[in-house]
């Protein structure tokens, strides 16, 4: 049973339906299908079948892109994405700032290219920490079941039916404004979808024969969990947290529009586009809120494209499926 | 094998584009600035020519929006859309014009008594309720006692703290404001625990409104949503909340002149930036005959609106400033205060970011009081990067050293501030801890003992006199607390405190004479401003509206930057 | 199955409790909300009045039980601006919000189902690409985006009301609650039909249906009766919770449409640290969702009877 988040209309970290991202989600499937194995000797026959998708490699090739413009993109840019011109605001694209200037006279393209890092930076980091939360959680709960089972999905519960918003601004207002309240609130309202993936794919595993022949060999839990149910379980996991990390981006945009989180003079796409809301009717000045749209637009696609391959290559028996 | 060595080319390809990127841009970024040549418009909108009386005749609808008020029941009616709707169904004692002028509303005339101590107001003879019911003393003896309550908790009884016997209602221990008296139906005698010349002038806060019998309690909700007041409006039907409310002409008014309008359609829209923006869509649309506007469409919409009267203009009573820490490092001493100040180009930002609509300041008390307006009494309110530079290393505020800015977020501030940010950064060299933060966060960042550095602040007069900046912003009285590890309780957060100051406010408390009184007034600016610049000025408000002037007549601004409901009329 | 209903029920009133204990002592992170009206300063003796009308003053847990011991009689309290009873701001917002969620979701099944149904029978034609790009891109944009673009240029035209429009004019629901429902719909219709299609190809896939078209059924039939009803339970579950969260009120696109239902109460709440407000919409859009989840749940078994509860 899977639950996307309590957002309401902020897309959230949460919202991600896993049945939408995983075919092999849910007990239910993954007892009648089985847990694909993948030892390592396999990554070229996935690297193989994800290259076959055409779709998918555009995605890979933008995230690439994205990835290196997070790292020396700030660098690279024409100006200072921090640099101010009073003199210059809301100019249109022309060969000086081509992509126009913002409502403070900074230069559109080197503010969007901040805006990359900024994203790669929350999304990455909120996956990764909401992922190490909810494995750890979810597969102790799948594994141990008993009263740990009960308490970890309980409190994914809570988590579940809490509304992230409120969430996120409570956790931001008493962090204070920043990047890593905002990772940490992401984080917080994210993990619990990847704990209940990963407690069934633990629970789905426990009774596999595998596991059981580990077992009659005297291999202990811990031995188990981790050397036998991680590697098996952690595939879906994994596209499922290549997933969400279109969806953290439109979140942190999401966040930011509403005035929460990073400090306003920060150029973050979705501050972008709050700032420029009033100019939505204002012809000649579309280049405000439309550029920094199609960056988190584009961004989100490429991941969403990438995982849709990456399912597609991990799993050959459901290739095109979902 | 194959995939391997495709993985490691990509991987050169994408290290290739980067370094050909840094060798293309030359590793280094070019400076954002230089202007467009399109010729830069005067800073500052001009302020509107009154539009020219038309004689009234009754009928029409008037429409605009609103926020959703907190109340409009006059023991609560507190931010601007509340008292815009009290004030039209309640008449207090006097009234206030466009201009600040005090003029006999409820009451005929006042008259104070040799120390001000002791105020008596003659009453307007025959007046109603929006009921029937009579307006006497008893009605203000009535409305007061029931704002001032304990358990009426109102947010604005503040305003009757002068009055003898105030204190014990709100702690409870009496149920009547024992300096109120009602004796005589013609005339309310006020006694103060404080003597004050100015007291009158307070009168005109809507918490100060009489009520009938009907009104009860402070928590009676069937009166809270449909008042029953004295006004030249009254409600038609109760207050529909998050939709609207909307007001009829009171036709048996007899405290002024009678309202033109048949009904007044007040539109309730979401709050926030959101909400200028709807009032102008709705404008445009023609749902609303009144409308303030988005900062990005100032220019557009004032050249299409001006020529054809439908644009107001008006210095209004308030002003926006940064408000420095004047006890704390790195602001304690003056010329740091006036390096900051002569760091911020006023009128770049109000280029850049106003669309040139924000006149830059140069004194503290507005231009909105024109007998105690001071031109260039803050000397250093001008941009002077260079001098700015000297003083801040005469006060050791010297590049690299850190300060706070702090602002409120949601209020549209976002912009300006990031502006005045990088200004000090630019030419102080300063590293500016530049934050947002929801208002009563910067509430109590202001207030906490050892506060340091900027603050965002802006301030309109209660009650329309120049004492009304200085006293509460300026005076050591207003911070509330002596002790410099105890929060601020007053107004005065920034701790400024000098005696001489205080003792010219003193002073225009007592002085009776208008004229004399002002004088006093302004050589205090001198002292808080003009020498010690205890506050930062940077814009003077000024208020601009779009009204359908084509239907309607004598539409204006009033003090408070409300349309002057009670004399629009259709053409 | 009564034994399930009643463990779930049971768990359920805890969730809600401790909730309830999050969201209450969430509020404090809020700020004081009695330090200033709009931006002027309230007095601290005025503070301290306002604290103890609303018992502020009185120490945290007994806060918390008193809160507890009106919430059964439904009883939320008075909020601290207006110093109305919560329950009837609730009242007022309530049943738009419901109207909002029922259209959207209505439309995201309608257009989730059809497109996935046709990606699916139609695997690698035009129509699958179709569906696969737009339904990925439709998750990628932002709600807000989505909101502001549509008032910005589609309010006011066609049937669709203008905004803002004065109050006085009645605007029947229906087209009031379309473009809001719209903006709402438009990610859940593309998580529906992503859904449906990996799921109908699954049970494409499976022995019963290859059975069905031995038998010589129409293609109609194994489509229409057999595979779909097969491939509904993941749409079924992900419409059931996607419900729950809409009737939690949607902040940002109620705000956007200037749509008066608990997400846009709950966004002013939140602006002036209404405390009984926030706490009331959380509680409410808590317990909507608890309830829906158990729902779903048993829904969930009638669906597929290979799935025990117990």
């Amino acid at each position: 049973m899977t639950h996307p988040s309590r957002t309401g209309d902020v897309p959230a970290v949460t919202g991600i339906p896993v049945e939408a991202a995983l075919p092999t989600a849910g007990s239910q499937t993954a007892t009648t299908t089985g847990p694909p194995r993948h030892p390592p000797g396999q990554f070229k026959d996935i690297w193989r079948r994800y290259r076959r998708n055409k779709l998918a490699m555009v995605g890979l090739l933008i995230v690439a892109i994205l990835v290196v413009t997070a790292i020396i993109g700030p660098y690279v840019t024409p100006y200072d994405a921090f640099d101010q011109n009073l003199l210059d605001t809301t100019a249109p694209p022309s060969p000086q700032h081509l992509l126009g200037t913002d409502v403070l006279g900074r230069d559109m393209f080197s503010a969007l290219v901040y805006g990359v890092r900024l994203a790669m930076i929350v999304a990455l980091s909120t996956v990764a920490l909401s992922l190490v939360l909810g494995v750890t959680l979810g597969a102790i709960a799948g594994f141990h079941g008993k009263a740990s089972d009960t308490a970890i999905m309980r409190t994914t519960d809570i988590f579940l039916a809490f509304p992230l918003l409120v969430g996120a601004i409570v956790v931001v207002r008493a962090a204070g404004p920043g990047v890593w309240p905002v990772i940490v609130a992401l984080a917080l309202f994210s993990w619990a979808t990847s704990a209940r993936l990963m407690r069934g794919q633990a629970l789905a595993l426990r009774e596999s024969e595998y596991v059981e022949a580990a077992r009659s060999i005297g291999a202990g839990n811990r031995r188990i969990i981790v050397r036998h149910i991680l590697p098996n379980a952690i595939a879906p996991v994994f596209v499922y947290a290549f997933t969400s990390i279109g969806v953290v981006v439109v979140a942190l945009a999401s966040l930011s529009y509403l005035g929460i989180g990073v400090p306003p003079n920060v150029p973050e796409w979705g501050r972008l586009i709050s700032q420029s809301v009033q100019f939505l009717r204002v012809p000649g000045k579309t280049h405000l809120w439309l550029s920094p749209a199609v960056a988190i637009c584009v961004t989100t696609l490429a991941f969403a494209l990438v995982a849709d391959g990456l399912r597609d290559a991990l799993d050959p028996k459901l290739r095109g499926a979902g | 094998m194959e995939s391997m060595s495709r993985t490691r080319a990509a991987g050169v390809a994408v290290a290739l584009v980067a370094v050909v990127g840094l060798v293309l841009t030359g590793c280094s970024q070019r400076s954002n600035d230089g202007a467009p040549d399109n010729g830069q418009s005067a800073i500052g909108f001009p302020e509107t020519q009154l539009q020219p009386p038309v004689p009234g005749k009754p009928g029409g609808t008037f429409r605009f929006a609103l926020v959703e008020p907190t109340a409009i029941d006059p023991y609560n009616a507190q931010e601007s859309e509340g008292v815009l709707v009290t004030h039209n169904l309640f008449t207090e004692l006097v009234s206030v014009d466009a201009n600040g002028k005090v003029s006999p509303a409820a009451a005929n005339s006042w008259t104070p008594n040799g120390d001000c101590s002791q105020w008596t107001f003659d009453l307007k003879q025959g007046t109603t309720f929006h009921n029937g019911e009579p307006v006497d003393a008893a009605a203000f003896k009535r409305g007061w006692e029931r704002a001032a309550a304990k358990s009426a908790a109102s947010d604005v009884a503040y305003h009757m703290n002068e009055i003898q016997g105030f204190d014990a209602m709100q702690t409870g221990t009496a149920n009547a404001l024992a300096g109120v008296n009602a004796g005589n139906p013609g005339q309310l005698v006020v006694t103060l625990a404080r003597a004050d010349c100015e007291f009158y002038l307070r009168t005109y806060q809507t918490v100060f409104s009489p009520v009938p019998t009907t009104a009860g309690a402070a928590d009676n909700q069937s009166y809270n949503d449909q008042p029953i007041g004295n006004g030249p409006f009254m409600m038609d039907g109760p207050w529909q909340h998050n939709r609207g409310i909307r007001l009829k002409r009171f036709e048996s008014y007899t405290a002024g002149p009678k309202a033109n309008l048949d009904a007044v359609e007040i539109t309730i829209v979401p709050g926030g930036q959101g909400a200028v923006q709807a009032e102008y869509d709705g404008f445009v649309n023609g749902t609303f005959d009144w409308a303030r506007l988005p900062t990005p469409l100032l220019t557009r919409a004032r050249s299409s609106y001006e020529p054809r009267g439908e644009w107001l203009s008006k210095k209004t009573n308030g002003i926006n400033y940064l408000l420095p820490m004047v006890t704390t490092v790195p602001l304690n001493n003056v010329p740091a205060r006036q390096a900051v100040s002569l760091a911020i180009n006023r009128a770049a930002i109000s280029q850049g970011v106003f669309q040139g609509s924000a006149t830059p300041a140069d004194s503290f008390v507005p231009p909105v009081f024109p007998e105690a307006y001071q031109p260039g009494v803050c000397t250093v309110c001008s941009y002077d990067p260079q001098r700015a530079k000297q003083l801040a290393q005469q006060a050791g505020l010297t590049p690299g050293s850190t300060i706070n800015f702090q602002f409120n977020t949601g209020g549209g501030h976002e912009e300006w501030t990031a502006a005045v940010a990088q200004e000090l950064k630019d030419n102080l060299g300063l590293n500016v801890n530049y934050n947002g933060v929801p208002f009563v966060d910067l509430l109590k960042n202001e207030q906490a003992p050892g506060a340091s550095g900027l603050f965002r602040s802006a301030w309109s007069a209660d009650y329309p006199t120049p004492g009304n900046y200085l006293q509460p912003l300026l005076s050591t009285a207003a911070i509330g607390t002596t002790d410099p590890s105890r929060p601020v309780t007053g107004d005065n957060r920034g701790r400024y405190s000098n005696p001489a100051f205080d003792q010219l406010l003193a002073q225009a408390a007592a002085t009776k004479d208008d004229a004399a009184r002002t004088k006093l007034y302004q050589q205090a600016e001198q002292i808080a401003i003009g020498q010690d610049l205890a506050e930062i000025p940077l814009w003077f408000r000024q208020a601009y509206r779009l009204a359908d002037t084509q239907q309607f007549g004598n539409v204006n601004l009033d003090f408070s930057e409300n349309p002057t409901l009670a004399q629009i009329t259709v053409k | 199955m009564g034994t399930f209903i009643l463990r779930r029920g049971v768990q359920a009133v805890l969730v809600l409790l401790v909730a309830t204990l999050v969201i209450f002592l969430a509020t404090f992170a809020l700020g004081d909300p009695f330090a200033s009206t709009g931006e002027k300063v309230v007095p601290p003796q005025v503070q301290a009045i306002n604290r103890a009308k609303f018992g502020l003053d009185k120490p945290l847990p007994i806060q918390y039980l008193t809160y507890l011991g009106n919430l059964v009689h439904l009883d939320f309290g008075i909020d601290f601006d207006q110093r109305r009873q919560v329950s009837s701001m609730l009242a007022e917002t309530l049943p738009n919000t419901i109207r909002l969620a029922l259209v959207a979701i209505l439309i995201d099944v309608l257009i989730g189902v059809v497109a996935g149904v046709i990606a699916a029978v139609k695997r690698y034609s035009f129509w699958d690409v179709l569906v696969t790009v737009l339904s990925t891109l439709a998750i990628g944009i932002p709600t807000f985006v989505i909101g502001i673009v549509l008032v910005g240029f589609v309010s006011g035209s066609w049937i669709f009301p203008v905004v803002p429009r004065s109050f006085t004019v009645q605007v029947p629901w229906y087209q009031e609650v379309l473009l809001p429902a719209f903006t709402l719909a438009i990610i859940d219709a593309a998580f529906i039909a992503r859904l449906m299609r990996g799921s109908m190809l699954e049970v494409l896939r499976s022995d019963y249906i290859r059975t069905a078209r031995a038998k010589g059924l129409s293609e109609r039939t194994v489509i229409g009766k057999h595979a779909m009803r097969n491939s509904m339970i993941p749409v079924v579950t992900y419409v059931g919770i996607s419900l729950g969260i809409l009737l939690g009120g949607a902040i940002i696109t109620e705000t956007i449409f200037q749509y008066n239902g608990i997400g846009y109460l709950l966004a002013r709440a939140i602006q002036n640290s209404n405390v009984p407000v926030i706490i009331a919409v959380v509680v409410v859009s808590v317990l909507i969702f608890v309830l829906l989840s158990l729902v779903v749940d048993i829904l969930y078994a009638f669906l597929d009877p290979r799935i025990r509860l117990d």
